[in-house]
């Protein structure tokens, strides 16, 4: 089966909306968790969140769309959407061949016009405009329509695992021989449904949110979106054959390893797997048992020992059920632990969106060969003495692995690893 | 190559032969009682949730490695009453059962949960292609697990607020029906005792009359299909998108359009695969078999099939 390299990026989240904005952040240890300027909500002002100043009128004028029916959550898809084809040189003709997909993520969707919802549901919808709206599946049709693409277009909803299995899902595309290009990722924007959601379930924060500290009291949502460009080795090694640059006895990989058309190539994506804790609707099992398969499938697939791990973005949600459940189950893999992190102290809890925006952090850890701390840590949780990474700081990064768990116990790990 | 080996489907009609009309525009489920399913979590499923797993329950018990779920709109009925709430209690104290039952994936996590399934565990939420999504990953998964076992399931209901939003978007004029339903299949790479090969299923996207046909023919360069599963809904503007597919075909192809039997939602096409494995009458004499689904005139779905028994 075809290697698969990711060859464009985008991204937004609360610490900047371009690639090198969220690294500089993630550098610097600047986190982008405050009170949401933009979220119409009782809690806006009191639950710290990870929001993007931008509001969603600003962005309809930056993409000239006038629709009111076209959400923050397809917004934020578009951003990053349109950064990561630009980054990848992928042009308005090549979207439109047929075996190019796009694979997104989402749970929010439309869901954040909650109270434009409430009124068409309880009052005539005769001419609302967001009827086609509210679903999950009406931004990646926005983007397919967009851009005219006609291949293979779907939405995953695992919930907060969601973005990573689109990654996955769009890598086994390419391996199948089922497409040739795969755009996946995903978006899910701050709304008042979500926030009352997890509210209502007390697993917010009241303060920045402290991933693996004893005393951490919950998560910080936040908002965003990340896509990949994932392609074959073979498109690469035409790609390179069509630059002139087909190297005599190199394999695809080998040329893939240095420029896809004399772009560069960020990393390959090189092991994955998709587990069920099955043991309750909103929680892990203590001993980790979803996650606990997720990280060791991902190994195998990767055909990789738990030692070639160099760091792990963990999921690190911060909630006292995600972090036992997860550190245990990363000492039942690993014994001794790779350095870790948690970047959600960065960006909080971006739902659907949350595995492609940590699948961009682990690849940028790659490419500069560096380890981002996870914030607002003090002490190790008792019983486990785990602390993640605290300090910026260069570090050898071959394989890092990229967490993801969510609710209805689905649990996905994915590995990148380094191709220079 | 992907064999169908059980199915099981709740759909809206007691006798095919005999297919009831739709009461208000609307095909309703014909559900059965459940009796699988814990009366305490049975009490607290909407109505996608409950069929979804009705409908899979019994394809449990082969033991299959994982769990693919399609569905249209599912978790929409939840996250309304949930929305409710919300509002109705100006964001006070709410209970947080209505929001986690919101998830479209509660559907496979709650069959992984019943079964204690710990293995590959998805929901795709696509509107028209979300069934196909689900059967493709399965057809991937195959290959790449020779050996394996897979239950996917297709599932969507006729909600209140819902049928009129589609009304409100003329989708349901020219009479076109609503339908609801769930189907489940459990399928592996094993030809013996299969009911059925799968041998292409097709996602596309957009209104490119060239793209769908170049996909079409493609596919029926493997062998041409003796019957042509249709989803035609009555919608004239989805009728170009039928009548090219029709053209393509063999001249002794049949044609039976099925949303008279289901009505028309958005995993309609799993309700066909089910009724390509359970055909009645003498159109059982039918081996190959085509289905074709055009969902609100972008989504575009083929699934070849080769009946074996």
């Amino acid at each position: 089966m075809s290697r698969v390299f990711v060859t464009g990026i985008g991204i937004i989240s609360a610490v900047g909306s371009t690639l090198m904005e969220n690294r500089s952040a993630l550098a610097a240890g600047r986190s982008g968790i405050s009170f949401a300027a933009t979220l119409s909500s009782r809690y806006a002002g009191v639950l710290p969140c990870g929001s993007i100043g931008t509001s969603t009128d600003e962005w309809r004028e930056q993409f000239r769309i006038d629709h009111p029916g076209i959400t923050r959550t397809t917004l934020l898809a578009l951003h990053a959407f349109s950064d990561a084809i630009a980054d990848a040189g992928l042009s308005d003709v090549s979207l439109r061949d047929p075996r190019v997909a796009l694979v997104g993520a989402t749970t929010v969707g439309g869901m954040c016009l909650t109270d434009e919802l409430y009124r068409d549901t309880t009052r005539s919808c005769d001419n609302s405009p967001y009827l086609s709206s509210y679903d999950c599946a009406s931004v990646h049709l926005f983007l397919q329509s967009r851009y005219g693409m006609t291949g293979l277009g779907t939405t995953i909803n695992t919930a907060c695992s969601s973005s990573a299995n689109a990654i996955q899902y769009g890598a086994r595309l390419i391996r199948n021989g089922l497409a040739t290009t795969v755009i996946a990722g995903g978006a899910d924007s701050l709304a008042k449904f979500t926030i009352n959601g997890f509210h209502a379930l007390q697993i917010l924060s009241p303060k920045p949110c402290r991933p693996f500290d004893r005393d951490r009291s919950g998560l910080n949502l936040g908002e965003g979106a990340a896509f990949l460009v994932l392609e074959g080795e073979e498109v690469l090694a035409g790609k390179e054959a069509a630059g002139g640059r087909a190297g005599g006895k190199e394999t695809a990989g080998g040329r893939a390893a240095g420029r896809a058309g004399g772009k560069p190539i960020y990393a390959e994506l090189t092991g994955y797997c998709n587990t069920n804790d099955a043991f309750h609707p909103s929680a892990l099992s203590l001993t980790g048992d979803g996650p606990f398969l997720a990280m060791q499938g991902a190994l195998q697939s990767a055909g990789l020992k738990p030692a070639d791990i160099d760091f792990i973005n963990t999921h690190g949600t911060a909630t006292e059920n995600n972090d036992e459940a997860e550190g245990r189950a990363m000492l039942r893999v690993f014994g001794e632990l790779p350095p870790f992190a948690s970047t959600k102290s960065y960006t909080g809890h971006t739902l659907g969106a949350a595995g492609a925006i940590e699948a961009v952090y682990s690849i940028l850890s790659i490419r500069h060969q560096e380890l981002y701390a996870s914030l607002n840590f003090a002490e190790p949780i008792e019983d486990m003495g785990i602390r993640p990474v605290q300090v910026f700081r260069q570090h050898a990064v071959r394989h890092v692995m990229s967490n993801s768990f969510g609710f209805g116990g689905n649990c996905t790990s994915l590995i990148f690893s380094n191709v220079n | 190559m992907l064999y169908i080996h059980h199915t099981s489907c709740i759909y809206p009609q007691k006798e095919l032969d005999q297919p009831a009309g739709p009461v208000d525009n609307k095909l309703m489920a014909a559900e059965p009682g459940y009796e699988g399913i814990p009366g305490n979590m049975l009490r607290r499923m909407s109505k996608s949730v409950r069929m979804g797993i009705g409908a899979a329950l019994p394809l449990l018990k082969y033991s299959p490695d994982g769990i693919l779920i399609g569905t249209g709109y599912g978790g929409m009925e939840d996250s309304v009453r949930f929305l409710n709430q919300i509002i109705g209690y100006d964001e006070g104290i709410l209970t947080p059962g209505t929001f986690v039952q919101s998830t479209a994936n509660a559907i496979a996590s709650q069959l992984g949960l019943l079964h204690h399934n710990r293995g590959y565990n998805i929901t795709y939420v696509s509107r028209g292609l979300s069934f196909e999504s689900a059967l493709l990953d399965a057809a991937m998964l195959v290959r790449e697990h020779p050996g394996s076992s897979w239950l996917v399931g297709g599932v969507d209901e006729i909600s209140d607020h819902h049928y009129r939003f589609e009304c409100a978007e003329g989708w349901y004029k020219e009479g076109v029906v609503a339908g609801e339903g769930a189907a489940a299949f459990l399928l592996n790479d094993r030809p013996a005792g299969a009911l059925a090969r799968i041998s292409k299923i097709v996602l596309r996207g957009g209104e490119n009359e060239e793209v769908l046909k170049s996909a079409l023919t493609g596919l029926l360069d493997d062998y041409p299909p003796d019957l042509l599963l249709s989803g035609e809904n009555g919608d004239s503007r989805a009728r170009n998108w039928y009548r090219i597919v029709e053209s393509l075909m063999a001249p002794d192809t049949g044609i039976m359009r099925f949303k008279n039997l289901c009505g028309e939602y958005p995993t309609a096409s799993a309700f066909a695969l089910w009724l390509a494995c359970n055909l009645p009458g003498a159109l059982s004499e039918r081996r190959h078999i085509l289905i074709y689904n055009n969902y609100k005139l972008t989504q575009h779905s083929l699934i070849l099939l080769e009946r074996l028994l």
